[in-house]
């Protein structure tokens, strides 16, 4: 079995070599949540597309559903080889990485058949519908209606946050079908189309300025009633199963979801040929090395997670931590890189500008990792709660 | 990262049996019976933890022992440091591997089985009265097959019947590890007043005293060995960190103030996260450097390094909520809270602290170009 994702592994390197196609004239966006222009779509879309053929999406998915059927490891191995290529990020990284395996483990047969392959190949675009204007940290409080009209729900609602909103086919949804049912149980889930009439998108800056973000305005939308995913009031369930799968804390992913951006490699690269005054400053030093021991333990970290000997004593410990340790630990080093690029950082340039353009939309782009998902603060009640047995907060 | 991490039902299985005996047998209440103590450990608990063939765990077969790794190792540290286990186990562990890499054949059978049987409580006088710690920096002296010199906070002293000490052949000339019976003429060993009374120390002074000469390459075996001894002890304070955040934790879900569980509150709940966090990451290093020592990897050294480095400040922090967080009866005696607070604090020198293996983590990554592990 190692010698087969070995095998994988050069097979993946070999095709790179000849495939790995050159930077388009136009600026890509650092991840999935900033694309902006039909033009980095499409572009994006094609290359996710031929990724697909080569057999590098999906590789453990079943091949009914437009898999490869390769052993578990498959994928991540994949992904470690297009990162460390410097490969372009999958576009279609909500459906990737949790819309997909949610239709996997819970869908009916013929939603597998109808979303799975085209999700894979970026034929169609998926966006995530769950929070809104007044339901973000509680996320439970959500207000979205879903009434059911003969063969079709009507949904009326105000969802925000909506990555890949603009051009998305499709959005995972959350909204309230059981008025009089207690918060949580009263919640559905939904695969809903986004190119029908009464949906209205509109664009949200980010703080970089940057588009790519928008809110999606749902009146009087008629969908089918089978885009229901599970049961009616099971909504609640499959959101937790969701967010698990976006945190990093459950393995099923069909294709590498990395942010962009830069890490601790960017880190050593800047102070390797930083000025020598800078380079040997002992607190620069003592600071530097902090956050490299940080970044190597999180890379150890993910593998220790998969030997489970060594994760007895607390198994959902390393999974329920994996987000929070990671994004704070971004914001920490790109903070730190961009404090690093002196005056350079009094700047603004664009993402892909090497040095401090880049430093400054990573460390502004960290902020994604810290509050998108489940906010830093939140994930710390629930590691309380679910690994040290704390009492809930209110 | 070639390095791939080992764990199987052998180590499981040493775990599961450590836990249980330690369990069992090193309670808070011997812990404080032992503090008052003249000598610090029980000559019954180490006999038996000679029976139970832990003093020989990393002991080659040939010379009585089991011929364990590192992982082993690690797994066996990390619950002794769980229950902070008040006997020599882990200096004479580390003694051992220390012959073991710097004595040749012969060597190796003098003195080994004496250590895998528990026959000898065995200890590294590596600390210089300076507080310098790494060999390179030792002013022992060797004349021939006798040593002189000093040496400070040597754990196990005055207890323990071997030391094994880095010294010069002659001022600037070349390192050698050499191996010294305490009860030979010309070694005085003295108690220190210590902070931790689980573990004890002590100065040990070299007056001609004879000694054996370790036959190998002693700087290739102190650089070996410095990555065995940052590992083990990372690994054991894993164990006491993770003790230490157990009984907060279990603290904060009975205590009530406010009518609520302590736990319940943010302020409580998210700093002990902070906590779980880093005790989680050290386990990961701990167990990537044991892993990276098993296989005889490049990389071990390094990994080690962080371990130790991440060790310092997760333990430390551990033990400080757990005082914090216990209140008014956490600043009292009765509170186990200051046991931890004492181990982890009195921990962090022995093989590097952390702003000195930062220091040299920078320099590996920075200066020799080494790639993160």
């Amino acid at each position: 079995m190692a010698d087969e994702l070995e095998e994988l592994r050069a097979r993946v390197r070999e095709w790179l070599r000849s495939n790995l196609q050159p930077a388009p004239t136009f600026a890509l966006p650092q991840n999935a949540l900033t694309v902006q222009s039909e033009q980095q779509l499409d572009w994006l879309r094609a290359w996710q597309a031929r990724l697909y053929d080569a057999g590098f999406v999906g590789a453990e998915w079943p091949t009914q559903y437009g898999g490869r059927g390769l052993p578990r490891g498959a994928q991540r191995t994949i992904d470690q080889e297009l990162a460390r290529a410097g490969a372009p990020f999958l576009v279609n990284n909500v459906a990737l990485a949790w819309a997909g395996p949610m239709i996997l483990h819970y869908g009916t047969e013929p939603q597998r058949q109808r979303f799975l392959t085209k999700l894979l190949r970026a034929d169609e675009i998926w966006c995530q519908g769950f929070s809104e204007p007044g339901s973000g940290s509680d996320l439970a409080s959500l207000r979205t209606r879903a009434v059911r009209d003969g063969d079709a729900y009507v949904i009326d609602g105000h969802k925000v946050w909506t990555s890949l909103g603009r051009f998305a086919d499709y959005v995972i949804l959350l909204a309230r079908t059981d008025p009089n049912a207690v918060k949580h149980a009263g919640i559905s889930y939904f695969l809903a189309p986004m190119r029908v009439p009464g949906v209205d998108v509109r664009p949200l800056l980010k703080l970089t300025g940057e588009g790519g973000f928008n809110q999606v305005i749902f009146t009087n939308v008629r969908i089918p009633a089978d885009a229901l995913l599970g049961r009616e009031g099971q909504g609640w369930e499959l959101a937790t199963a969701t967010l698990s799968f976006e945190r990093g804390a459950s393995e099923g992913s069909a294709g590498a979801s990395s942010m962009g951006g830069v890490g601790i490699g960017e880190l050593i690269a800047l102070l390797r040929s930083a000025p020598r005054a800078l380079q040997r400053d002992a607190a620069v030093r003592d600071r530097f090395a902090a956050l490299a021991i940080e970044a190597t333990a999180l890379r150890w970290n993910g593998a220790r997670m998969r030997v489970p000997g060594l994760t007895a004593d607390r198994p959902q410990a390393l999974p329920l931590m994996a987000k929070l340790a990671g994004s704070e630990h971004s914001q920490r080093l790109t903070d730190f890189g961009l404090e690093l690029s002196g005056h350079d950082a009094t700047l603004w340039k664009d993402a892909s500008t090497p040095g401090a353009g880049a430093w400054a939309h990573s460390y502004f782009n960290s902020y994604a990792g810290t509050i998108a998902g489940g906010t830093s603060e939140i994930l710390r009640n629930v590691l309380g709660e679910k690994v040290l047995g704390l009492a809930k907060s209110r | 990262m070639t390095v791939r991490l080992r764990y199987d039902e052998d180590h499981a299985l040493l775990r599961s049996g450590a836990r249980r005996w330690l369990a069992e047998r090193i309670t808070p209440a011997e812990l404080r019976r032992l503090a008052s103590d003249a000598r610090g450990d029980d000559p019954a608990c180490w006999k038996a933890l000679g029976e139970l063939g832990w003093t020989g765990l990393l002991v080659p077969e040939n010379c009585g022992g089991a011929g364990f790794g590192a992982v082993h190792l690690a797994v066996l540290t990390e619950e002794a440091g769980r229950k902070l286990l008040p006997a020599p186990l882990l200096a004479t562990l580390l003694a051992g591997k220390l012959i073991e890499l710097a004595g040749n054949d012969a060597q190796r059978e003098r003195w080994l089985p004496r250590i895998a049987s528990g026959d000898a409580i065995a200890s590294v006088a590596h600390v210089e009265p300076s507080g310098a710690w790494d060999a390179s920096a030792t002013t022992c002296a060797l004349d021939g097959a006798r040593v002189s010199g000093e040496k400070a906070h040597v754990w196990a002293a005055p207890t323990a019947q071997l030391f094994a000490v880095p010294a010069r052949e002659s001022a600037g000339g070349a390192l050698r590890i050499v191996v010294v019976d305490a009860s030979s003429s010309g070694v005085t060993a003295a108690a220190e007043s210590v902070l931790d009374p689980s573990r004890r120390q002590g100065s040990v002074r070299f007056e001609g005293a004879a000694c054996d000469v370790l036959a190998g390459d002693a700087e290739a075996a102190w650089r070996a060995w410095s990555a065995w001894a940052q590992m083990a002890l990372a690994a054991e304070m894993a164990g006491g960190a993770d003790a230490a955040l157990a009984m907060t934790a279990a603290y904060a879900q009975t205590r009530v103030q406010f009518e609520r569980p302590i736990g319940s509150f943010q302020a409580i709940k998210h700093p002990l996260v902070n906590v779980l966090v880093a005790i989680e990451q050290l386990r990961s290093l701990v167990y990537a450097a044991a892993s990276a020592l098993d296989a005889d990897e490049a990389e071990a050294p390094l990994l080690a390094r962080l371990a130790q480095a991440t060790a310092c400040e997760a333990y430390a922090n551990a033990c400080s909520r757990a005082v914090q967080f216990h209140g008014g009866y956490g600043f009292t005696e009765d509170c186990d809270a200051h046991l931890y607070l004492r181990r982890a604090l009195a921990s962090r020198p022995a093989f590097g602290g952390a702003r000195e293996l930062r220091a040299a983590v920078a320099s590996a990554l920075l200066d020799a170009d080494a790639e993160l592990p």
